[in-house]
């Protein structure tokens, strides 16, 4: 009996451990040096209480960054939804099973691609001088295309490749629910004189409305983590255009100033938000 | 209100075709039946009407209008389905308002209709439930009020009562029933039934491998079964079947079987010498033979089983190699081993080709 219960602890005991130093660590870490005022630069420093918050709210900077962040959220979650459904109901409409396999698969190659990698291609595309994407511009006007360095198009420019990569993903999801629907309530609209997108707006899309949630939540967590698309296509600029919060936090931490206490701080504050905020709205789905 | 004719159709999946030049008239405010096995294309068929189904081949012409090539919202038919088909998020009051709000139909004007269909079917509670908490026979009548709503030409029943016990399957035959004799609007009703195809129709339309085995009115089904799969098919207790040779006797004709001969004088039946034929008797026209009487025509055996089915009870015997059922009262019935002597009536014979299944009545 006795065997029966440690036999767990002592298989989970190591993982648990790993975890603890991985995970628990650095994050308890950050929570205390945010309330200290320490420097890359100097080893040692003293406890400042919030002082390091307080300063984040007068910082225009920081500021920016929640509204580039809370952008980045919202369109990245929002097209990529629109996305998949658009493309998911067109394969569903259109495509012969055989085309819907081959289309599938296609759509899974972008989302298997490392995220580092589809940004290097995608920043080369949009290159002003020989990229793809700005090459007929380019060749219609003579004038280079350079969005990535222009303000009002680079943040939806970066966005595109994350659009890109989760977007025909989840369109692939899209497809597969709508398969998994049976026929005869989409056979009784169809005797109830609705039209085709009437059909899907009023009686697929809301039969879907539980798993598309769950879809959206998986998608906002993801978009938090764009850290390395933004790194490598813009590095948050051009100026702080595109410097989400976790841009700001490792710039301030690690490249120009090494004030790491100030950067954590920033760290914590975004985890209780973000905790905050997706206990709410999950709270609020669920109801 | 409108009359449906099938004109020459055809359906093929690929090099399959599940419905051979189909054929048939149905008039106005008449409620028809497809009963058949399953397999034998009568929801295919009915989905043709609907316009669920493309149409291979021929014309579906709803109201003197064809209607091939129009979307089911057009022709004016409203549906039933085996599942019921409700929309599963939405509230009973939504399901039915579905239809109209997609007619553009002032939401005035939809309360008022609604509130007259859920009356007269009973489903007032229930307005602002979902779906999922209505039981089965609820859900059918919410579908049915879905369909009733639109005041559509013609209404389509797929097996509309299959997934229900058997309780309320009766109890919602009547409903549909007291509804056609109310609205009076043309019904196609799919069913395997073959009960519910006896009790509903004006006519029955007997379906076997996409193609008519007979149509007519329950009684002239029952009565004068065309073919042998009519015979076989129609009719509980099953009919019993024997296989017979016919003989000239004078004026009239033997019916030969293995180890007994009926007389018949034949006049109903096209018969002719050494036709080789299948003769049906249905359980119930069995006579039970008086005691030490000296009828001729009888079928004997020794009782091997007794069904009671409550007012009747089914004797099973072996006569001529074959099964036997002959229904009788319930009681002071035959115990299984008693010995049981049955006069067949010739009035009451069914006589087929043994080649063609084809009825010999003349």
């Amino acid at each position: 009996m006795k065997q029966k219960n440690t036999l767990p602890v002592v298989f989970l005991s190591p993982a648990i451990a790993i975890l603890a130093v991985l995970a628990l660590v650095p994050t308890v870490y950050a929570v205390i040096i945010s309330f200290q005022n320490r420097e890359l630069s100097r080893p040692d420093g003293s406890f400042i209480g919030l002082a390091n918050y307080i300063s984040l709210f007068s910082d225009r900077r920081f500021i920016n960054a929640i509204g580039v962040s809370l952008t980045w959220e919202a369109v990245t979650v929002g097209m990529t939804l629109i996305i998949a459904i658009g493309l998911g109901i067109l394969l569903f409409e259109c495509a012969s099973p055989r085309m819907r396999s081959a289309v599938c698969f296609l759509f899974l190659i972008p989302v298997i691609l490392p995220r580092v990698s589809a940004a290097f291609v995608w920043k080369f595309a949009f290159h002003p001088l020989y990229g793809i994407i700005t090459y007929p511009y380019k060749a219609i006007t003579g004038q280079p295309l350079d969005l990535l360095s222009n303000p009002l198009t680079a943040l939806g420019t970066v966005a595109l490749v994350d659009v890109w990569q989760w977007g025909l993903f989840f369109a692939v999801i899209v497809l597969k629910l709508l398969e998994t629907l049976p026929p005869q309530p989409f056979e009784a609209a169809r005797l109830d004189h609705a039209k085709t997108w009437e059909i899907y707006a009023y009686v697929a899309i809301p039969m879907l409305k539980a798993p598309l949630i769950s879809l959206a939540f998986v998608k906002m967590i993801e978009s938090l983590r764009a850290f390395d698309l933004i790194y490598v296509m813009t590095r948050g600029g051009p100026g702080i255009a595109t410097e989400t919060l976790d841009m700001y936090a490792f710039s301030q931490g690690f490249i120009e100033s090494g004030r790491i206490s100030y950067a954590s701080s920033m760290a914590v504050l975004m985890m209780v938000a973000t905790s905050l905020a997706f206990t709410f709205l999950w709270k609020r789905v669920k109801s | 209100m409108a009359t449906i004719v099938c004109s020459h159709v055809d359906k093929a999946y690929g090099a399959v075709n599940v419905i051979k030049d189909f054929n048939l008239d149905v008039a106005d405010q008449e409620f028809i039946v497809f009963l058949g096995p399953s397999g034998c294309g009568k929801s295919t068929l009915l989905r043709m009407i609907a316009g669920l189904e493309d149409i291979s081949g021929g014309d579906v012409i709803i109201g003197g209008k064809t209607v091939n090539d129009l979307p089911p919202r057009d022709r004016g038919v409203a549906m039933v389905f085996q599942n019921y088909a409700l929309y599963p998020h939405m509230t009973i009051y939504d399901n039915i308002a579905f239809g109209l709000k997609r007619m553009k139909i002032s939401s005035p004007e939809i309360d008022t209709r609604i509130r007259a269909v859920s009356s007269t079917l009973g489903l007032d509670p229930y307005l602002d439930r979902k779906p999922n908490a209505l039981s089965g026979g609820q859900q059918q009548r919410v579908a049915i009020a879905r369909a009733m709503i639109k005041t559509p030409r013609v209404f389509l029943f797929d097996e509309p009562l299959s997934n229900l016990d058997a309780k309320l399957r009766n109890h919602m035959r009547v409903e549909i029933a007291r509804l056609h004799q109310k609205l009076k609007t043309t019904t196609v009703y799919v069913t395997h039934d073959q009960l519910e195809a006896m009790t509903l129709a004006d006519r029955i339309v007997l379906m076997k491998d996409g193609g008519i085995e007979q149509v007519g009115t329950p009684a002239e089904i029952y009565e004068r079964p065309r073919t042998l799969f009519v015979a076989g098919f129609i009719g509980t207790p099953n009919m019993n079947f024997i296989d017979a040779m016919v003989k000239a006797n004078g004026d009239g004709w033997l019916l030969c079987v293995e180890g007994a001969s009926f007389a018949v004088s034949g006049r109903r039946f096209s018969l002719s010498d050494g036709q080789k034929i299948v003769l049906g008797i249905r359980p119930a026209d069995l006579e039970a033979a008086a005691a030490g009487s000296t009828e001729i025509n009888c079928v004997t055996g020794k009782a091997d089983l007794v069904e009671f089915h409550g007012n009747d009870a089914l004797v099973t015997f072996l006569f001529a190699d074959k099964e036997i059922g002959a229904l009788v009262k319930a009681g002071g019935c035959p115990k299984p081993g008693d010995d049981v002597r049955f006069v067949v009536n010739e009035g009451r014979m069914h006589l087929f080709d043994r080649q063609t299944g084809l009825t010999l009545l003349a």
